[in-house]
């Protein structure tokens, strides 16, 4: 298949920062053996660069390899990111993982990104139908903060506003609190513990994890209640505030838990209440660490 | 080391386990700051005023370092109530850790709402040193209220 011309200039920047030395390390995407996927690739020759492609596919967020030590040894990196993704990004600078200087961001211009299951069906074109509910909301198709930016060749995405993202949540909002609760008891119940949303996610990089700490023992390790709500509770609470909306962790999920309604549902919230969103500005403070002597405080006696 | 052994296998067989009250007694957990909401409690009790028996009192610091996950935890071991109650805004003894904990908590609380926990059962105050009065009232409002919910404590961390 030719390179698209999205593709020839992706690779012509990766190659000349390998070839500069300003990089050692470029995380992209390479085209799967499935040609409706598209794979993680660390690129670290600039002849190697001829393998980075960037399509609707592309849907995993490559943020979530700035946190291994693997790649940290690189030193500097480039990294290969849709709007969302660097989000992500910001949101590990704000919260001092990750420095400016170490990392080059090519940003890829996204339309949205088509619904894994549906493209190994064959799906190819991106339609409000067919892409994830987080590309509907998406207000960052060109990443707020860049180094190089490759435009898309896609047709922007229309929306008709028949096709209501995260249309659950305000379901959720209007039922009484056992219905909530049931539906949510009966979503953790499938839970297995496996942690694969802590895994995918950019935002989670404790190198020790609550739910590891076991003196004391806070979050039972058996995959069973309460230990299941307590671990979702806890995991959403964590991101609260932080979460980019990169929806990793539902698509990580190997039981379907609908994660997005919470931390989406989250988001929302700590808008709502202190007018912050994750991840758009890496100099803002992050909203848990600084505070206001006005905020909210209708709930306290 | 023999002991905390002995300790731990007590707990798991349930036999020692706190005992949580029913739903005519229930018990309640107050999670409180040593500086202000503590001295206001010790204040009424000095004070020789009368309230609720049905709480339990733990002390930390501050009310900041009344982690969201303690409040789980109280739940998850079978309180029908969970009070956090700390300095007035502006008087913090570490001057800011009320503020961080609002924020904390206006946001744990909506999670804990989302989620199917019933937000009658977990409070927040502020009680100064000086209000032994504003104490009692709290815990006993708190208390009638815990009573008069319907009886029945299913919630995502009623075990199966």
């Amino acid at each position: 298949m030719a390179n698209t011309k999205t593709d020839e200039k992706l690779q012509k920047i990766a190659k000349d920062l390998l070839e500069s030395g300003e990089v050692n390390l470029i995380i992209g995407y390479t085209k799967g053996s499935n040609p409706q996927r598209m794979r993680p690739v660390f690129i670290t020759k600039p002849e190697e660069a001829e393998k980075l492609s960037f399509s609707h596919n592309a849907v995993q967020d490559l943020a979530v390899f700035l946190k291994k030590q693997e790649v940290k040894k690189f030193g500097k990196i480039g990294i290969t990111v849709k709007g969302c993704d660097e989000k992500a990004v910001n949101a590990l600078i704000q919260e001092y993982q990750l420095s400016r200087d170490n990392i080059k961001i090519i940003g890829m211009q996204c339309n949205g990104v088509i619904k894994q299951n549906l493209a190994d069906k064959g799906e190819t074109k991106v339609s409000e139908t067919t892409v994830y509910d987080k590309c509907l909301i998406c207000q960052e198709h060109t990443p707020v903060l860049y180094d190089f930016l490759v435009e898309t060749e896609e047709p922007e995405l229309s929306l008709s506003g028949n096709v209501k993202p995260y249309a659950e949540i305000e379901k959720l909002d209007a039922l009484s609190t056992e219905e909530k609760n049931a539906y949510w008891a009966k979503e953790f119940d499938k839970c297995i513990k496996c942690y694969a949303c802590r895994q995918a996610c950019p935002l989670c990089f404790c190198s020790r994890c609550i739910v590891e700490k076991n003196m004391p023992q806070w979050i039972d390790t058996n995959s069973e209640e309460p230990g299941n709500a307590q671990w979702n509770l806890i995991r959403a609470y964590h991101l609260s505030g932080r979460c980019i909306g990169c929806g990793e962790c539902e698509r990580a999920c190997p039981v379907n838990i609908p994660l997005m309604l919470i931390n989406e549902k989250m988001a929302r919230d700590v808008y709502n209440l202190f007018g912050y969103k994750s991840g758009l500005d890496i100099n803002a403070k992050p909203v848990f660490g600084v505070f206001s002597e006005s905020d909210f405080n209708d709930f306290i006696k | 080391m023999e002991d905390m052994k002995v300790e731990k296998n007590e707990q798991k067989d349930g036999t020692a386990a706190a005992n949580t009250g029913s739903q005519s007694d229930p018990r309640l957990i107050a999670f409180v700051c040593n500086w202000c909401t503590y001295n206001g409690a010790d204040l009424a009790g000095t004070s020789r005023m009368k309230y609720s028996d049905n709480v339990r009192v733990i002390k930390l610091p501050c009310t900041g370092r009344i982690d969201p996950l303690f409040i789980v935890e109280a739940f998850k071991k079978g309180a029908k109530g969970v009070l956090v109650s700390g300095c007035h805004p502006g008087d913090c003894h570490y001057t800011s850790g009320n503020y961080h904990s609002r924020r904390k908590y206006a946001t744990f609380r909506d999670l804990l709402g989302y989620l199917g926990v019933d937000l009658n059962r977990v409070e927040f105050s502020w009680i100064s040193a000086s209000e032994g009065n504003k104490w009692v009232a709290v815990i006993n409002e708190f208390t009638d209220k815990i009573k008069s919910l319907p009886d029945k404590t299913t919630d995502i961390f009623t075990k199966k």
